[in-house]
């Protein structure tokens, strides 16, 4: 890695060999970045994954059309019927700016890209940003070596492809950058002690605030790094500028997101960074005092200071605190303090398989050979400690122990992951390349007379280790890029809005299923048709079906989804009640028993059960009706018969009774369950069945209207 | 969903001596309702949860006319039983007891009893209990349906879930208060004690807080265990090491959904071991130490690296399904 000569070059000086080399190396980088994520892309076609990618394309779309101002004043009637939602005070604008900015750039181009195709391709074009901010962030810590190897590794890291594949289009697509980008821009402050770069550090942490609600992470990292090093004795002038600076304008410019608002100064998550500031300044006092003053007045100066500081922090903390200007620990981020808080006290976070602790086999999956090159790359930073390198070691720590936690800050761990690894492998490169690079070598003893006889002999031995070092070190690389590219293949790259399978004959079959119903929707509902699903479909189909929902992915109303649950989770006419109450014309649910695809809303159904008997309206509701005698949950003959008589089973297995599924097996067989259902012959009394798609994942009925004379 | 596993006490084979004693004697020993309601007061100020023997059980829970429904715990708590779940459900118990003993909600309409088998073995054969512990409910009119007997199959037998029964049946709500538990504080403030009196007397050579090596192995001890999955065991909770029916015992767990706790020790040492190597290797490309020493050095790393990464490998290999690569041994 360092500075090797290739022959072939040998016409130019030994500067511009370098700078070839690392421009081919980063631009391999940044294309391979690019091109490891387009596996969707080239099986399927370029479609928007997932079902939080939608959202973020249907408001995308808003903003290119109406403009930014119309964009933030934005009262959505569609979502959350009745109550709506004001989409612009409750998003994170940065990647819906970011993604139509682009858009209008290229359509000024005559570029005339839709879109949809900007919004696909944002996230792999974000990635090969992140390359490259990798490669800046780590040459600033420890050498360019290191920057390129880390940027390498970056490019195809499964942790963050998960994240980052063609066609999600998420936050974290862009907040990866942004917030290497925000580091970037402190080493380098803290480095300088320059306004000019501490200013522009500020200037990305607002991007990155824009654009992610994990910017949390990052405003208590960068006060963390400045606390630890007020602690070692490293606190100095520079430190001083750059967090001021940061700190201040930072807060200040974050503010402007009206999703964020007044949090910066009120809740504990950012009291970190205040306390910091704070004690930046008086540390800066108490430094100028002392070289202003005798030495016992200064200590007397000093004791009373300090009891009176802290006397009124506490008093502050305390009065703020009970008076409720100072909000306690929000759901989510105390979650990730106590990990079992959610896990007991919030089943809509507890639900989300994002929240799930993440096992030691897929850190293994995520991130391979850099589980044990981080560590390494530890042990680097610690033998050569600096101002810079305790940052990249305290992120490093925290963002290890948060993807311990939660298994989607994997995508945070990632990056230091990959720059401490860089860091690893090219100084261990580094220190055997020596004996194997020959010209260097001759360099040294010409310099170095004395020391010739006792250098040849250990030379030899040297050699023989540095090559099987070497060969080591590749192999595992390579083994890193097979691994990854195999996991972004086989793992992370199907949309699951289209499935795909294998048939016997080892053919690929496509389930388009969930496309061809949200069109039906749109093309054979009246416009203001009201649609009740589970909440995980609410953004398709206001995006792909343009119809008014319930409840949606942004779970910000317990009790409605709660309402929801229990029209699912009830007889048919209790449901029918809540339906009218809601003023539902047609519910959709996904069934997954004739092809065999399991997360349908029969295996989510528990979650509805439990959210919808979590309120005091749905007390009546209990998980343990929905089992067996036994505690099974069971949907055959001897299931329980709260089960077989809701309306969620009735709605999914409404004549699947009369239909073969498997070779061999009775009608009515249950793929995902593996079990005969247990009733098969049922009329359906305040539904009718409006439309089944063709593999039968989507089921839509439509609500019967009240009948025109009396009872029924 | 998970079910508390619970091992039923089984008590059939000391009931069945003791059958005909008591056949007809139900219902004929009556007092008043003032006498049993004076006696019950009397007996559930001393304790919360009254202990009834066969014929205060027959007086005071059968006998009739009441006006009061009585909650029974069925069990043997005595030691040579040897029942483990008795106890941990009798401590849940007399928490609700207690919860509701000196709750706003205390009234005579209610009362907590419990009949140990060695003390009312017929009671246990009059009805037909075979197991310990059961939770009966004695309603004050009527006979006993099937929900009265809770099923602590499904739901446990948590204080809350006995609360949350006997507001089912009875009405009557029982906020469960649980004495807070100290230890964690406790433990706590010792750590931080020990810690402060250690910095106390040693400060006036407080290097060793500053010495990298300290805090580098500290922080590498941290990234292996959460990277090994310990955060995993801590929030769920897995087996130690599974024992499956036939007698055998896994030690990794087969999907990758799921892990063991040993086998996460297992992951950690290897983890280790790989690290150590790399580490290795690179102090022998330090100048500084002879070269013979280095040369061992760097051999020791290279086999440790080696080795245990293809051990981590197939071991991933294992629980991943479909994993294409290995190396060294399958």
């Amino acid at each position: 890695m360092s500075g090797s000569v290739v022959p072939v070059l040998g016409r130019f000086s030994v500067e511009k060999q370098e700078s070839l080399l690392k421009l081919s190396i980063l631009s391999i980088s940044v294309v391979l970045a690019f091109s490891t994520r387009l596996f969707s892309v080239l099986r399927f076609e370029s479609v928007i994954h997932e079902f939080d990618p939608y959202f973020n394309y249907r408001t995308t779309r808003f903003l290119a059309e109406n403009g930014f101002y119309s964009f933030h004043n934005w009262f959505d009637d569609r979502a959350w019927y009745p109550l709506g939602r004001i989409i612009g005070g409750t998003i994170y604008p940065g990647l819906m700016v970011t993604a139509s900015t682009i858009y209008h750039f290229l359509n000024s181009l005559n570029i005339t890209l839709d879109v949809r195709e900007v919004c696909v391709f944002l996230a792999p074009l974000f990635s090969s940003l992140t390359a490259i901010m990798t490669y800046l962030l780590t040459s600033e810590l420890h050498s360019v070596g290191a920057g390129l190897c880390a940027a390498g590794m970056i490019a195809i890291v499964p942790g963050y492809i998960s994240r980052s594949v063609a066609g999600s289009y998420d936050n974290e697509g862009i907040a990866i950058f942004c917030m290497l980008f925000t580091y970037y821009l402190w080493i380098k402050s803290v480095k300088t002690g320059n306004i000019y770069w501490a200013a522009l550090c500020s200037v990305a942490y607002f991007y990155m605030v824009s654009s992610w609600g994990g910017y949390v992470f990052l405003i208590n990292i960068i006060p963390l790094h400045v606390l630890v090093l007020m602690i070692c004795g490293r606190f100095s002038h520079k430190t001083y500028i750059a967090y001021s600076t940061v700190y201040t304008l930072g807060t200040l410019l974050s503010m402007q997101i009206s999703f964020v608002g007044f949090q910066p100064v009120q809740t504990s998550e950012h009291m970190l960074a205040l306390g910091v500031f704070g004690l930046c300044q008086i540390l800066a006092f108490v430094e100028y005092l002392r070289a202003n003053m005798t030495q016992e007045n200064f200590n007397v100066l000093f004791k009373s200071l300090i009891i009176i500081i802290s006397g009124i922090i506490g008093v502050g903390l305390g009065v703020l605190t009970l008076s409720g200007k100072v909000a306690p620990w929000t759901g989510r981020f105390y979650s990730l303090l106590d990990p079992s808080y959610a896990k007991n006290n919030i089943p809509i976070i507890a639900s989300v398989s994002e929240h799930q602790p993440t096992s030691w086999s897929s850190f293994y999956f995520d991130l391979q050979i850099l589980t044990f090159l981080f560590p390494a790359g530890l042990y680097y930073c610690f033998s050569k400690l600096t101002d810079h390198n305790i940052f990249i070691i305290l992120y490093g720590v925290f963002a290890v122990y948060f993807a311990g936690v939660m298994v989607r800050l994997m995508l945070v761990l990632a990056p230091v992951m990959c720059i401490l690894s860089g860091i690893a492998v090219s100084s261990s490169l580094s220190t055997y390349m020596k004996y194997l690079d020959s010209s260097n070598q001759q360099t040294k003893s010409t310099s170095k007379v004395g020391k010739i006889k006792q250098d040849s002999s250990s030379n030899t031995q040297k050699e023989g280790i540095a090559y099987i070092f070497v060969g080591m070190i590749t192999f595992f690389l390579i083994s890193y890029t097979f691994h990854c590219t195999w996991v972004t293949s086989e793992a992370y790259s199907s949309p699951s809005i289209v499935l795909s399978a294998r048939s016997h004959d080892g053919s690929r079959i496509i389930f388009d299923d969930f496309r061809e119903a949200y069109w039906w929707l749109r093309m054979n509902t009246p416009e203001d048709a009201k649609v009740m699903s589970w909440w995980d479909y609410g953004y398709q189909i206001t995006a792909m079906a343009n119809r008014t929902i319930i409840v949606d992915n942004n779970t910000w109303n317990n009790t409605h989804i709660s309402r929801v649950g229990q029209a699912m989770a009830s007889t048919e006419d209790k449901a029918y009640e809540i339906m009218r109450e809601l003023d539902v014309n047609y519910v959709l649910v996904i069934f997954g028993g004739l092809t065999g695809y399991s997360s349908d809303d029969i295996n989510k159904f528990l979650w509805m059960v439990r959210i919808g008997g979590s309120t005091p309206e749905g007390a009546h509701i209990k998980e343990w009706d929905y089992y067996t005698p036994s505690g099974e949950f069971r949907v055959d003959s001897e299931g329980s018969q709260t089960l077989l008589n809701c309306m969620m089973y009735k709605m999914c297995y409404y004549r699947f009774g009369q239909v073969y599924t498997e070779g061999g097996k009775p009608p009515g067989y249950d793929r995902v369950r593996n079990a005969e259902i247990g009733v098969k012959d049922f009329e359906l009394d305040v539904l009718e069945e409006a439309y089944t798609s063709e593999h039968w994942i989507v089921r839509i009925y439509k609500v019967k209207d009240l009948p025109n004379r009396g009872s029924r | 969903m998970f079910f508390p596993l619970l091992c039923l006490f089984s008590l059939l084979p000391f009931g069945l001596c003791n059958d005909a004693k008591n056949k007809g004697v139900i219902n004929t020993n009556t007092g008043t309702l003032q006498e049993r309601m004076e006696q019950l007061l009397e007996l559930s100020s001393r304790r919360p949860i009254i202990r009834f023997n066969n014929k205060l059980f027959k007086d005071l829970v059968r006998g009739s006319p009441r006006n009061y429904s009585v909650i029974i715990m069925f069990t043997a708590l005595s030691s040579h039983r040897g029942c483990v779940v008795c106890r941990q459900a009798s401590d849940e118990y007399s928490l609700v007891a207690n919860s509701y003993r000196y709750s706003q909600f205390y009234s005579n309409k209610m009362f907590f009893g419990l009949v140990d088998f060695d003390e009312g073995s017929d009671v246990f054969q009059s009805l037909g209990l075979n197991s310990a512990p059961a939770f009966l409910h004695f309603p004050a009119k009527g006979k006993p349906k099937k929900q009265d007997n809770m099923d602590i199959q499904r739901i446990g037998f948590s204080a809350e879930a006995i609360a949350r029964w006997i507001m089912e049946r009875t009405e009557i709500n029982i906020r469960v208060f649980r004495p807070p538990n100290y230890t964690g504080t406790m433990a706590l403030l010792t750590l931080f004690g020990l810690v402060g009196i250690l910095v106390y007397l040693r400060r006036n050579n407080l290097e060793f807080l500053l010495n990298k090596n300290t805090w580098s192995i500290l922080a590498m001890f941290f990234v292996l265990s959460m990277v090994s999955g310990q955060m995993w065991n801590h929030i769920r909770g897995p087996p130690f090491v599974h024992n499956s029916q036939s007698g055998g015992v896994a030690y990794i767990h087969g999907s990758s959904q799921g892990q063991f706790v040993l086998e996460t020790y297992f992951v950690m040492g290897m983890y280790g071991m790989i690290v150590m190597g790399v580490i290795l290797l690179c102090e022998a490309g330090e100048e500084k130490v002879d070269p013979g020493f280095r040369r061992i050095q760097a051999i020791a790393g290279l086999c440790l690296l080696a080795f245990f990464y293809s051990l981590l490998l197939s071991v991933f290999r294992s629980k991943a399904g479909g994993y294409p690569y290995s190396f060294l041994f399958k």
